[in-house]
């Protein structure tokens, strides 16, 4: 018999605000165990939550760009359970009226497209961290990421494999790294997803027994952890080997397998109830519309402009549009030097290969559009050469406040005009490479490259390539 | 309210009581059925659930970071730490 | 039990206490629980920082019953403060021994009221949401206020006027306009007063004859009496007990002995560290209520039962609006009798939570209580002005 897997996917994700959801505590990575905790995040009485605006702003925008509906009205609720990482027993989440509700979003794998349906996305926030490994019989517990805001996106049991599964997480990634809402970086524990799965004979209408794994955090483990399952569930149904139940189990990325887990958390009744200390949002028209007003274009809208306005080729488009961080600096780049192609070209050919060599992700560019538009500027309009032009790039990498013009000036960059210096500099290099310009008379085109590399490099390579070459070509007939 | 009722409440709750607190507590919830029965004599189907007494109103703040505490502080009175964490009993996972 | 560090050099007048449901900075604040024996608080209660701010001196704190859900503060894990068997409310006795002229008292489940109530003192459990919560222990959010129990209206007022008044830090603090309708201002009492008949049966003789003086002193400056029977406004008891429990269930989960507080010597895993050091440093009450919560809000029964007491919530607002369309406020009781003796208590443990059928009404709706002559007035939202004027006319009635 055949089966298909059914799978619903719940992912978690920590939003870049500046603060936490409840408190002020700094909501950043990076600090010494529990330096970013307050009273109110390490369970403390007395403290009250108030709501951050900005985690509201990022629920909702993430919402619009899964085509959610938003409540316009939404709510906290607490959920209640004991565990050494949520320091007050209960975590404040949306139960009742969660931000947004219903969307869709689009994937593409080798069967073409397919639309997965988004139940919800709700607020919440984060838990703490424990930490097994400083001693032998102590769990250590660092409530730094306890409250730190979190969305949650429940989709749809509509995902059937792990291939769609993959494009699912990385169409979710980009959308909401456009919306420059989240990091997303499932290796950071940015994202972080909990995958339901249960399987059952093609073309039946009744779901199987429903497993879940919890806290998936890189998309390989996720694929392994679908096809283990998946051929787990069948086995099971198919040979008996084991009884189905359903349960939270834990994906052991080393053994490739899942374990049940023998987890308090699972066990429980949450008894979810609305907080009363946090009233509702009411998200009005004024707050909709400048959340709606800053959505950003998507990647095919961008594709499309890029293509079809612009006159990039697809495949510069298509390399452009994998990152919002491109984007942005390609087009304030364009804005200044006015030249799509130019723009495309430094982006692609140096840009990319840069970051590529230094190991940093396409987010990760931290290069000033509208400084780059400027360098462009200079190396079309001839004032520095296309050589130098990298160097200072580079330099801009390290120092992002690099002034382009200022550096040229500064580290003697500006290209000469100055036919006399060039003619001087030729002659004295054909004086000092006899050989290479008698090869050169004798038939050996190539010869002149010597040549005219030390004049370059004499030059600084402050000079075009064509005068050079003219004045070079010309001086060596004229001998 | 049955026993077992009861002895879940106790787990979700972490906490164990005695054979005598489990009657009172036992005889407690049975006047609950009584209240119930009070509440319910009243038709709320029409009624909408009221969790704030104050009229609706939305309370936000802005997104800014402060850190008003120390780690030392913050542990003054916990009863064992480590290297700036809390301490609890190995977790199993 | 009263703890004390007075500054000497502070006028009696200016002195005040704050119950140990409050949190302070140079103060332990335990909410009489031994879970937190001992507890100091990184932070003031922002009504502490508004006292200091106006001149007061914080003369101490006065013990309350665990998480203050009991009848006067006999659970605390002091013990119960009585004098011949009959319990004392450690509030009202600081303020009776002349120590300090006001308390600042965490009102949950009535305690600030039935004390002055018994005690002949004055009360006002304010419009909620017009004083910060911030640094207060936290036990039933949704009904609990910030109250002040004084020797008279005037001093009640003068202190209310102190503490009244928005805050950031808390969501559930009304606007400073709104906040600003509960400080003292020229107000008229009541025209109209409606008295609870189905509050006035259960009472005993002695708060019978406190009624009757009350309506008799009404009468005799010109208030007009109406009594009347509402239904709706009794199952605020039943409501109030569901939703209150379940909070305070939720709320108390935090003290597992991890983090500070109370930690039990005995245990060899993470759930006995819980499991002991919340059975060991908890008191029975609690328990129950900590039980009966959680029950409450079970899948099973959230819609039976947890949300049946939210829609009834509204029940008891609407039916008081409904009141205040013909009166200006309500006259009840405060409790059953006058005194509550160590051995009842012990008789019937629940107590509690009977009693609180005449402070449930305030509690479940918000709605603003002045307590005086040993009986309870409740008002429409911002209407403490109008309360403390028509409570005076019960104190003149009493000299």
């Amino acid at each position: 018999m055949n089966y298909e897997t059914v799978i619903g996917l719940e992912v978690h994700v920590e939003l870049a605000t500046k603060s936490k959801i409840f408190c002020s505590c700094n909501a950043k990575y990076g600090a010494g165990p529990n330096e970013h905790v307050c009273p109110a995040c390490c369970g403390m009485p007395g403290m009250l939550p108030v709501v951050n605006k900005r985690v509201v702003d990022y629920g909702m925008k993430a919402g619009m760009m899964l085509n959610c509906h938003i409540n316009r009205t939404t709510t906290f609720d607490k959920k209640s359970y004991y565990y050494p990482d949520l320091p007050c027993a209960y975590q404040t989440t949306q139960w009742f009226a969660p931000v947004a509700v219903n969307g869709t979003v689009e994937i593409e794998t080798s069967k073409g497209k397919k639309n997965i349906r988004i139940k919800q996305i709700h607020m919440e926030e984060d838990a703490g961290k424990l930490v097994h490994d400083i001693a032998e019989d102590t769990t250590h517990v660092d409530f730094n990421r306890t409250s730190v805001p979190l969305i949650e996106i429940v989709s749809q049991p509509d995902l059937s494999s792990a291939e769609e599964v993959e494009a699912y997480l990385e169409r979710l990634k980009m959308l909401l790294r456009y919306a420059k809402v989240a990091e997303c970086a499932m290796e950071h524990g940015t994202m972080r997803c909990d995958v339901n799965l249960s399987v059952r004979p093609e073309g039946s209408d009744q779901l199987g027994v429903r497993t879940e794994m919890k806290n998936m955090n890189s998309i390989e483990a996720i694929k392994h952890a679908i096809e283990y399952e998946t051929a787990r569930h069948i086995d099971a149904i198919e040979n008996g080997t084991e009884v189905l139940v359903q349960e939270t189990r834990r994906w052991d990325d080393i053994k490739g397998k899942s374990f049940a887990m023998r987890n308090k958390e699972t066990a429980g009744d949450y008894r979810y109830f609305p907080d009363p200390n946090l009233m509702p949002v009411v998200i009005d028209d004024a707050w909709y519309d400048s959340i709606q007003a800053s959505l950003p274009e998507l990647p095919e809208e961008k594709y499309a402009r890029y293509t079809e306005q612009l006159g990039l080729s697809e495949y510069d488009a298509a390399q452009l549009v994998k990152s919002i961080a491109l984007c942005e600096c390609f087009e304030a780049a364009h804005a200044v030097c006015g030249s799509a192609k130019d723009a495309a070209n430094w982006m692609i050919s140096e840009i990319m290969s840069i970051l590529n060599q230094r190991k940093m992700t396409y987010d990760m560019l931290n290069i000033n559009g509208t400084s780059l538009g400027e360098l462009i500027k200079l190396v079309m309009d001839g004032t520095v050469g296309r050589a130098n032009g990298k160097k200072i790039l580079n330099a801009m990498f390290e120092d992002a406040s690099i002034v382009p013009a200022e550096y040229a000036e500064k580290n003697g960059y500006i290209m000469s005009n100055d036919t006399g210096l060039i003619e001087q500099v030729v002659k004295a290099a054909i004086e000092a490479e006899p050989k290479a310009v008698a090869d050169y008379k004798g038939g050996k085109e190539k010869a002149i490259m010597s040549i005219f590399g030390r004049c370059m490099k004499e030059l600084k390579g402050n000079c075009d390539p064509q005068t050079l070459r003219t004045i070079l070509i010309d001086t060596i007939n004229k001998m | 309210m049955d026993r077992e009722t009861l002895r879940r409440l106790e787990l979700l709750n972490q906490l164990k009581l005695t054979e005598e607190q489990k009657e009172e507590i036992t005889a407690f919830f049975d006047c609950r059925e009584k209240d119930l029965a009070v509440l319910n004599a009243i038709d709320t189907s029409q009624t909408e659930r009221q969790v704030h007494v104050m009229p609706i109103m939305t309370v936000v703040r802005e997104d800014i970071a402060s850190q008003p505490f120390t780690v030392e502080e913050l542990q003054k009175g916990a009863p064992d730490t480590d290297q700036g964490y809390w301490c609890v009993p190995r977790v199993v996972e | 039990m009263n703890f004390y560090t007075a500054k000497a050099d502070t006028a009696a007048e200016r002195r005040v206490a704050v119950d140990d449901m409050i949190l302070t900075k140079t103060m332990p604040t335990a909410a009489g629980s031994r879970m937190l024996d001992g507890y100091m608080s990184l932070f003031d209660a922002e009504v502490i920082t508004r006292l200091e701010n106006a001149g007061y001196a914080i003369a101490g704190k006065t013990d309350v019953g665990e998480f203050a859900i009991d009848l006067v503060g006999e659970t605390s894990y002091h013990g119960a403060g009585t004098e011949n068997g009959t319990l004392l409310s450690a509030s009202a006795e600081a303020i009776k021994s002349g120590d300090v002229p006001a308390v600042v008292c965490f009102d949950v489940n009535g305690s600030v009221c039935r004390a002055a109530a018994q005690n002949g003192l004055v009360s006002v459990k304010p419009t909620y949401g017009t004083v910060s919560r911030y640094g207060t222990i936290p036990a039933a959010c949704s009904g609990e206020t910030v109250s002040v129990m004084a020797d008279s209206t005037a001093k009640c007022r003068e202190i209310l006027d102190v503490l009244a008044g928005h805050d950031d830090k808390d969501g559930t603090s009304l606007s400073e306009e709104q906040c600003a309708l509960v400080k003292t201002a020229a107000a008229k009492p009541a025209a109209k007063v409606a008295v609870l008949t189905n509050f006035c049966e259960a009472v005993d003789d002695a708060v019978s004859a406190k009624l009757d003086a009350a309506k008799a002193a009404l009468t005799a400056q010109g208030v007009e009496i109406c009594e009347i029977a509402d239904e709706k406004i009794a199952a605020a008891r039943a409501a109030w007990n569901i939703l209150m429990c379940s909070e305070l269930c939720n709320n108390v989960s935090r003290y597992d002995g991890v983090k500070y507080g109370y930690r039990t010597q005995n245990f060899t895993n993470i759930d006995e560290l819980y499991t002991n050091s919340r059975t060991e440093a908890f008191g029975e009450l609690l328990k129950t209520a900590i039980l009966f919560g959680s029950d409450n809000l079970s899948t099973e029964n959230y819609m039976k039962v947890y949300d049946k007491a939210l829609r009834i919530r509204r029940v008891v607002c609407e039916a008081f609006e409904e009141l205040f369309k013909a009166y200006d406020a309500v006259l009840l009781p405060a409790c059953s009798r006058l005194a509550y003796t160590e051995a009842e208590t012990k008789a019937d443990k629940y107590l509690a939570f009977e009693e609180n059928q005449y402070t449930a009404p305030a509690s479940i709706t918000g709605l603003p209580a002045v307590t005086a002559g040993s009986v309870q007035l409740i008002g429409s939202m911002f209407s403490e002005n109008m309360l403390f004027e028509t409570a005076k006319l019960l104190a003149k009635e009493g000299e």
